[in-house]
């Protein structure tokens, strides 16, 4: 395994492969900054219109991403190890974004009545409840700057 | 246990040319370094990617302050940096090509094209930003009170400005976070300039060390991609 | 030609000991400069050695200070700072660092038969990151602490404390970055530099770990770099992103901080793993249950690792439909570890078990591994979490298994792999009895805080004179922690005196199996004379000679005695006398 010898020299892309690519970024460019002056029409429901042009807007990039990494960066020629990692490091990124469902799927809390009562939980244990008041401490709590 | 002849005694590595000592074979070196590179590259776009999530939560929290305060970026600046990091993409793999070919003045100055265009991004990314300090959009205590700063088409549109904040922090965030890679770009790709130019055998003689620098500097432009949309063409709430 | 006096060096060769990693060159900067993944190993251990011992100072004042309901010499600003300081330090400059940093570096390249690793100035750049990192950590601790808690929970940590924060988050930040170069070195050596005949699953499962610890590492670290970046910003800049008064959410830093925590945690503890099934296998002289379950749980750990952090955050207002998800598939992640746990226990049955010190610490590792796991299924169930979190059962929970787990690990690891690292033979008797003191002041320790917990003892208290009645809980704890301080000091003595009066270590002691026993203790600075070729399967234990498990036991107690002694003081020098 150590002495495999797929070596890149064994592949030397020409250069008008690279100044395709080049030219069809910079079409991709022209077609992002495009789409962004046209209001691209809603799909109803959750799918607003800023959601379609975003959602656009985006393929584009990750077109272009991808040219980017497949061409310039060589990894449409590269060992299955090398392909695998980027694969991973996009799926690890991606898994972050689960980090939104969160957020999505906060509801309003139904009210405890037993926790409206806050003199009485606010007592101490030990003390008659209403009877003493939480001392207050503001040691650090001083807004900064 | 047989075994492959193989003495432990070495003698100086520069006179064996590039090969490392703890590695068998020139192509086992290579390919570490490029697995290496990649892995590094891995974790490069999970510390970006954290900051792109953040950017997406606020931004689908805020999508409306998140619009009107980035109608203050200036698109054209935005576009004019992309087409020049895409061009400088291209001079790279260029460099990393002709470095395959071992054409070293072809190398160098793809090397010093890239580095350029490099220097012309940040020149126009000192322009932006002088243009938001002019206008108090850096966040922190002195941030705008004023909303007419971000007038436009002739009228003052309803922001809050404590959103405009948090927009602002991530621009400056992520676009910093990112001209700083440029910045240590700038000098990789000038030491690596400097070796082709005095002909130090470690990059003339195996193109490898070209081509990691080309792998950071490809996903530099990477990042850029996915900021210029995201930050300078929200699409209008509609 | 005439008698002349000759020269002393031009004297025959005087027969002189030979030449190893230690002993090849003497001089500071041959240290300081060093490729050589083994020295790095050892610069390694006794950095985190000293780092180790700096916040085992800030445990032992933390149980004085508990040991009386309203605090004996602290005010609660500095309690404040000092289990900040304890869990900091723990954590990010000994936790995360120690077992991949010694063992993972100095076995690695040996274990897969290389020279080195990939990168040997990474190597060594990423100990000199960690150092940096300690140091600056250090000097925030010593110029007046931090007292946010290892967990720089926002808006408390970027808006509102008065401490030292963003210095220690620069050298944690460095310390991450170290941590990272490590574990590239680690990916690319195990992916590119196996000696021939090495295949993936002839590697000793030490390496799998390793592996996995690598990935997680690769795709953790970089998460809580920018997370704690932010913290510094929001400070310094006054850049607002988890700041609520301007719309802000200090829950999406809990959110980012645990997306790397709770991997880090995996960190911590798969390395332990792999060191566990080492010391089973070579003790039990008997090739792991279910080797490749044992390699795959280890993958699948790093991976359904990346799925759970929002079992920490039960009670931040995260949606309670996202805790359930994260509730369900941190049950799973137990699977694995499960997994490992009853393979282990399948080694050793039928297995030629030795007692010596590693193995103590090996089937110690089983217990208080086990039931640090098990009380993890208490706070990973949403339910019973609300009730346990943030009370003394979360500390008693991860102080079992990091302590209980990893330090036990590490300590059994320590013992098993120091003759080939130092090329002595220690005193095992002294070993023993340490691991035994270590688990009992283990346990006296923290098992009355899983009682205490439950009672209701908030964690991160200074004071609780409101509920007198855990004190006696809080007593037990500290006199433990006095004991287990004790078997925590003991090794660098015996340990250390073994350099100066042990006997010299043969090339494989405890007459285990691994390329690591096949070259000199302590090895050759290049590991091996000629690069070895694979030709049996791991953990392959001749299990018919008897005679060699006898000998290589008795070498290890009396080396360099010729044959083997029986009990009758008869001399057998050979099989099947």
């Amino acid at each position: 395994m150590s002495a495999d010898t797929q070596s890149h020299e064994h592949h030397i892309v020409p250069v008008r492969t690279y100044f395709a690519t080049l030219i069809a970024l910079m079409v991709l460019m022209g077609l992002t900054v495009g789409v962004y002056f046209i209001d691209l029409p809603g799909l109803g429901g959750f799918l607003t219109g800023t959601v379609v042009n975003q959602t656009v807007a985006l393929i584009i990039a990750i077109i272009k991403a991808l040219l980017v990494i497949m061409i310039f960066m060589g990894v449409k020629w590269s060992t299955p190890l090398t392909k695998l990692w980027v694969a991973a490091g996009f799926v690890t990124f991606s898994l972050m974004f689960f980090i939104l469902v969160d957020y999505g799927t906060r509801r309003e809390y139904e009210p405890v009545p037993a926790w409206d009562k806050a003199g009485e939980s606010a007592t101490p244990r030990g003390f008659p409840p209403g009877s003493q008041s939480v001392p207050s401490n503001n040691i650090n709590l001083r807004p900064r700057g | 246990m047989a075994a492959i002849t193989h003495t432990s005694d070495h003698s100086h590595d520069d006179h064996h040319g590039p090969l490392h000592h703890q590695f068998e074979s020139i192509e086992q070196q290579n390919e570490s370094y490029i697995v290496g590179m990649w892995t590094f590259l891995v974790t490069e776009v999970m510390f970006f990617g954290a900051l792109f999530l953040t950017y997406t939560l606020y931004r689908a929290m805020y999508q409306h302050d998140f619009f009107v305060a980035h109608e203050h970026l200036s698109i054209p600046m935005g576009a004019f940096n992309t087409i020049v990091l895409l061009i400088s993409s291209f001079t790279m793999v260029l460099a990393v090509h002709f470095a395959q070919l071992k054409r070293a003045r072809a190398v160098i100055a793809n090397l010093w094209l890239t580095i350029a265009l490099a220097g012309v991004f940040l020149v126009v990314k000192y322009f932006e930003y002088t243009s938001k300090f002019a206008d108090n959009l850096y966040p922190g205590p002195s941030f705008t009170a004023n909303k007419a700063v971000f007038e436009h088409n002739g009228h003052v549109p309803e922001i809050d400005l404590n959103h405009a904040q948090i927009f602002y922090g991530l621009y400056f965030g992520m676009t910093g976070l990112h001209a700083v890679h440029i910045i240590v770009g700038i000098l990789v790709l000038a030491a690596l300039a400097r070796m082709w130019m005095k002909g130090n055998r470690l990059v003339t003689e195996d193109f490898v060390p070209t081509e990691l620098v080309g792998l950071y500097w490809h996903f530099v432009d990477l990042v850029w991609i996915f900021l210029f949309p995201l930050m300078y063409l929200m699409p209008k709430p509609h | 030609m005439s008698a002349t006096a000759l020269h002393p060096s031009e004297l025959p060769e005087q027969p002189s000991e030979p030449k190893n990693y230690l002993n090849v060159a003497h001089t500071i900067k041959s240290w300081l400069l060093t490729g050589d993944h083994k020295r790095i190993a050892i610069l390694y251990l006794f950095s985190t050695g000293f780092f180790f011992f700096l916040g085992g100072l800030a445990a032992a004042v933390i149980r004085y200070e508990l040991t009386s309901p309203a605090g004996v010499v602290l005010e609660s600003e500095t309690y404040n700072r000092v289990f900040s300081a304890h869990g900091i330090i723990m954590v990010f400059l000994f936790l995360v660092v120690v077992i991949p940093a010694t063992l993972g570096n100095f076995l690695i390249p040996l274990m897969v038969g290389a020279r080195d690793l990939a990168f040997p100035r990474l190597n060594l750049l990423s100990w000199y990151l960690y150092m940096a990192g300690g140091t600056i950590v250090l000097a925030g601790m010593i110029w007046g602490g931090i007292d946010t808690g290892w967990t720089f929970y926002t808006p408390y940590s970027s808006m509102y404390s008065n401490t030292n924060v963003s210095l220690v988050i620069v050298g944690i930040f460095l310390g991450g970055f170290s941590s990272i170069t490590t574990g590239i070195n680690f990916i690319v050596t195990v992916h590119k530099m196996r000696a021939p005949g090495m295949t993936w699953f002839r590697l000793p499962l030490f390496v799998w770990s390793m592996y996995a610890t690598s990935v997680v590492i690769i795709l953790g670290t970089p998460v809580i770099a920018i997370t704690l970046l932010l913290v510094v910003f929001e400070r310094t800049f006054k850049l607002p992103i988890f700041s609520p008064e301007l719309g802000g959410d200090p829950v999406l830093f809990q959110h980012l901080f645990w997306f790397y925590s709770h991997p880090a945690v995996y960190i911590m503890i798969l390395p332990a793993f792999g060191v566990q099934s080492e010391l089973i296998a070579n003790f039990a002289r008997k090739r792991i249950f279910g080797y490749h379950f044992v390699a795959f749980s280890s993958i699948a750990i790093a991976g359904l690792g990346f799925l759970v952090w929002g079992h920490h955050m039960f009670i931040s207002s995260q949606s309670m439909y996202q805790g359930v998800v994260f509730s369900l598939i941190s049950f799973l992640v137990a699977v694995p570890s499960a997994v490992k746990v009853f393979n282990w226990t399948a080694t050793l049955y039928k297995g030629n078990i030795r007692l010596q010190s590693p193995m103590l610490y090996a089937l110690s590792f089983i217990g208080l591994f086990t039931v640090g796991g098990l009380t993890g299924l208490f706070l990973g169930s949403m339910g019973t979490d609300v009730h346990l979190t943030n009370t003394y059962f979360i500390v008693a929970h991860f102080h079992y298994v990091m302590v209980g787990g990893t330090v036990t690990a590490f300590l059994g690891g320590l013992h098993y792999w120091w003759p080939k690292m130092t090329g002595r033979i220690y005193n095992d008797g002294w070993a023993k009895i340490n691991a035994l003191i270590v688990f009992m002041g283990f346990n006296l320790t923290f098992f009355p805080q899983f009682i205490a917990g439950f009672l209701g003892m908030p964690r991160r208290y200074h004071y609780y004179y409101l509920m007198p009645e855990v004190q006696a809980y809080h007593i037990m704890s500290s006199a433990g922690a006095s004991f287990l301080a004790l078997g925590l000091i003991l090794p660098v003595f015996y340990l250390g005196a073994s350099l100066k009066n042990g006997a010299k270590a043969s090339a494989n002691p405890w007459g285990a199996h691994g390329l690591e026993w096949e070259t000199t203790s302590p090895p050759p600075t290049f590991n091996f004379v000629e690069t070895p070729v694979v030709t049996d399967e791991v953990y392959d234990f001749d299990p018919v000679s008897e005679y060699e498990q006898e000998r290589a036991t008795q070498e290890m107690v009396h080396p360099g005695t010729p044959g083997l002694l029986t009990k009758d003081g008869e001399l057998k020098t050979g099989d099947r006398e």
